[in-house]
């Protein structure tokens, strides 16, 4: 039993209104790689941020190295050999390679660092794990590949003995991907402990030992990797009953409202199109990071665009900025509410008067309060916002309040098309349904209803059609009759062949 | 029923964002006024208290002008070096002949010329404020230097009087000219501020400018405008300053961007953009002219001054951030 460097036994997790992790078992040998998967929101981040003491567990067992853990601190989890390779690096730039890899316990010599001895142990660490640098580089200069190396030298000069990656390859080309795989193998060998985080589940064969899936915050099972297959993986992760927690109204499609035709905007929107009819509402589904986001900011004008068209009601529309959009009658309640959604130091009524001004204003640009205050108080009544007074900062509202004004300032004006990005993340299932409603709604209206979700059950449960995002490209499209969360997965992991030395970062 | 409504009113009031801030401010200023008054009775005095609002005008104005700036989460050091091209330039101007409301006109199209410059490298060119305007703040001061070749100037002269008393030393309805024009200036902006779209936009900027963009605000074009709005205060006051001497000096609101700012954070402007009423840049400018008034009329050195001033700039800032941890504290309980 004792062999388990990690074992984690009937573990809860709530956050307020969501049960982010239930009842969930996980262990960890030395010398294994355990790949970590499970659909976004199945409580992965959840759990691997109570195992390097981020958030504390609410009951349950957590085993580090045989010992009972009962509380545990991010400096603590450091101390006992967790290090987390983030997605996102953590490294300060403008340093060099050694410095990053001494941050915070530099090597003194009377006061005075001494950058010699740091520069040749961090030599030595990086020829440890075969990795061709030189400490005295700027990590400013270097590939993303690289200063995910620095992350994992960094790492392993903490004496960490349990090495948790979380979707390390999702910016590397194929070639660094070998040469990522090769490292994690080696580190296999020596006997570390690794917990392997992906989506691309074609990359398990080459590193995993096992796999341990989790899905809605519950564990769902752990296996050998060579005694499964992939569909059996993939039934594992998305196989959920979609409750009739999804009202669905029936619409007659009318006529096409919009067109997008091989719209490209960076590196995530390439080639793109598709339609949008009156009375549907069309859904985007895909993995984190496939592009749906970037898309919507490229129709909406926040992104430029390269190339490609978009018509609107039979009109080509050329759209620079997003007061372009708006006036074009395309509206976007974006994605990180708090970031991009609202001013949370203003108050609700502001927020919601915010894009309609032109129409509360007169000519020489002085707000009317009368009409601003019915605006609000209609808005409120019409979205149920529940609020103390409409003078209150939006930022003492919940979750779910903050997103009815985000998209609520849409609805006073006579929008065509209307993108809603991720609105019910974070959002208690109350108000997941109003939004659900209010998209429906819209849908009666005949106002065209785009629909960006990384939860596949509400994306099944509300949209009419469905195309599924990869890597910036569109890989399907179904219609809702057809469309299973298998599909939907297989499209969304369809990702293109990465020809060796095709890309170089 | 009219004590409700009485009731009603003054919690409409509170409830303006920003207001506790300046009842805050506010009754510190009552309080150091009454001490000032214990300490010299003269501080009551009629002549002492229009020449204290009078003083304290110039502060405000430029006040105004820092604070916009502020709300859009923006800085401009180029106001005081702006006062002193305005000094300068008008009475260069004047000095030559020109008529003083011309001279005065040349001055506000040249001084509005720089704040154009400041906003389009911010909002445009997306400068950091702080290197953009301190760029603007050296341009103008060298401008400054340059318009008399390196000179103060001679008197603006006899043919000046009518432009000196509208400025400074004239009097309408029994209050002097200065204090008129703060006023006007205050209730002007205050209203542009608060009622105006370019006044919510101003806020919604500070706040979150990402959001901002995407509800459609013309994010260039709104923080400009703000640049301007301050680089007008700052030639205002730059006209003030050649009404009181009667001649242009080149170092002429030196250090004035800075008390701005002092003005505007005591009043409960943040730094950080999106918060702050310009009723507060009144009462902090005010703190700041009783606190230089009081300390003269008590004997105390400027060197005391200075240093009563600047602690009172951090505990002002301190207090609020106090206040309002406490309240986020009692807020999540």
């Amino acid at each position: 039993m004792s062999e388990y460097i990690v074992e984690v036994k009937h573990l809860c997790k709530e956050f307020p209104g969501v049960k982010a992790l239930d009842d969930v078992s996980f262990n960890l040998k030395q010398g294994e790689v355990v790949a970590l998967l499970g659909e976004n929101g199945a409580g992965k981040s959840t759990l691997v941020k109570i195992l390097s003491g981020v958030y504390q567990k609410d009951s349950g067992e957590l085993k580090l190295f045989g010992k009972e853990i009962h509380y545990l601190t991010p400096k603590r989890a450091q101390e006992l050999g967790i290090a987390i390779i983030h997605q996102e690096l953590h490294l300060c730039s403008h340093l060099t390679v050694a410095e990053n890899i001494f941050l915070g316990r530099e090597k003194v010599k009377f006061g005075v660092l001494s950058n010699k001895d740091m520069n040749v142990e961090a030599a030595k660490i990086l020829a440890k794990l075969n990795i061709d640098l030189s400490p005295e580089t700027i990590v400013e200069d270097l590939p993303v590949s690289k200063q995910q190396m620095v992350e994992i030298a960094k790492a392993l000069c903490f004496n960490a003995k349990i090495l948790i990656m979380d979707e390390p390859t999702s910016s590397l080309t194929s070639k660094e991907i070998e040469d990522l795989f090769a490292i994690i193998n080696s580190l296999k060998k020596e006997g570390y402990g690794i917990i392997y985080i992906t989506h691309r589940l074609e990359e398990l064969e080459y590193i995993a030992d096992r796999v341990t899936i989790l899905r809605d915050g519950r564990f769902v099972t752990s296996m050998n990797f060579k005694d499964t297959t992939l569909p059996e993986i993939i039934s594992n992760m998305v196989g959920r009953e979609i409750k009739e927690k999804y009202p669905r109204i029936n619409c007659n499609r009318g006529k096409k409202i919009l067109e997008v035709r091989n719209l490209n905007a960076g590196k995530l929107v390439r080639n793109i199109s598709f339609d949008l009819y009156e009375g549907e509402i069309v859904g985007f589904a895909g993995l984190v990071g496939a592009g749906r986001t970037e898309l919507t900011k490229a129709l909406f004008g926040a992104n430029p665009i390269e190339s490609g068209e978009i018509i609107l009601d039979g009109k080509k529309l050329n759209i620079r900025r997003p007061i372009d959009a708006i006036n074009a009658g395309i509206a976007c309640a974006p994605e990180d509410r708090k970031k991009e959604g609202l001013c949370i130091k203003l108050s609700i009524r502001e927020n919601i008067s915010l894009p309609n001004l032109d129409s509360l204003c007169n000519k020489f640009g002085i707000v009317n309060r009368n009409k601003e205050k019915e605006l609000t108080k209609s808005m409120a009544k019409k979205l149920r916002i529940k609020m103390a007074s409409d003078l209150t900062n939006a930022e003492n509202l919940s979750g779910g309040n903050q997103q009815k004004v985000v998209v609520g300032r849409w609805l006073a004006r006579n929008s065509r098309v209307v993108i809603f990005d991720e609105p019910t993340r974070g959002i208690d299932v109350a108000a997941k349904v109003e939004i659900y409603n209010l998209m429906n709604e819209l849908k009666r209206q005949g106002i065209g209803v785009m629909f960006v979700s990384s939860e596949m059950p509400e994306i099944l449960g509300i949209s009419d059609r469905i195309f599924v995002m990869c890597e910036g490209r569109i890989t399907g499209e179904l219609d809702i009759s057809e469309a299973t969360q298998d599909k939907i997965m297989e499209y969304a992991t369809r990702f293109e062949k990465k020809e060796i030395n095709s890309r170089t970062a | 029923m009219q004590e409700k409504r009485k009731a009603s009113f003054f919690k409409n009031i509170i409830a303006i964002r920003g207001m506790g801030q300046v009842i805050t401010v506010s009754s510190a200023l009552v309080v150091m006024c009454i001490v000032f008054g214990i300490i010299n009775p003269n501080f009551f005095s009629a002549k002492n208290i229009s020449n204290l609002v009078r003083q304290v005008a110039p502060i405000l104005i430029i006040g105004i002008g820092q604070s916009f700036v502020l709300i859009t989460g923006n800085i401009d050091l180029s106001i005081g070096s702006l006062v002193g091209m305005s000094c300068m330039i008008s009475a260069t101007l004047m000095t030559k002949g020109v008529n003083p409301w011309v001279s005065s006109l040349i001055t506000v199209i040249c001084c509005l010329g720089m704040g154009l410059i400041s906003g389009l490298l911010v909002s445009k060119a997306k400068l950091p404020p702080f290197i953009a305007t301190l760029g603007t703040m050296i341009v103008a001061r060298g401008i400054a230097q340059i318009a008399n070749n390196n000179y103060n100037t001679d008197s603006i002269g006899e043919g000046a009087k009518g432009f000196r008393n509208f400025f400074y030393y004239g009097r309408t309805l029994g209050v002097f000219n200065t204090i008129w024009i703060g006023l006007i200036v205050f209730l002007f902006f205050n209203f542009i501020l608060s009622r105006t779209k370019t006044g919510r936009h101003i806020y919604a900027i500070g706040s979150n400018i990402e959001a901002s963009k995407l509800s459609g605000v013309n994010v260039v074009y709104t923080t400009t405008i703000v640049y301007i709005i301050s680089a007008f205060c700052s030639t205002l006051v730059g006209l003030i300053t050649t009404a009181i001497g009667g001649l242009g000096t080149m170092d002429a609101g030196n250090g004035y961007e800075l008390n701005a700012v002092a003005a505007s954070v005591i009043g409960g402007v943040s730094t950080l953009g999106g918060q702050g009423i310009l009723l507060g840049t009144v009462v902090g400018s005010f703190i700041w002219g009783v606190l230089n008034n009081g300390l003269q009329f008590a004997g105390a050195p400027v060197a005391i001054r200075n240093i009563v001033i600047g602690i009172v700039v951090v505990v002002a800032v301190l207090i609020d951030i106090l206040v309002r941890s406490g309240k986020e504290k009692s807020a999540n309980d």
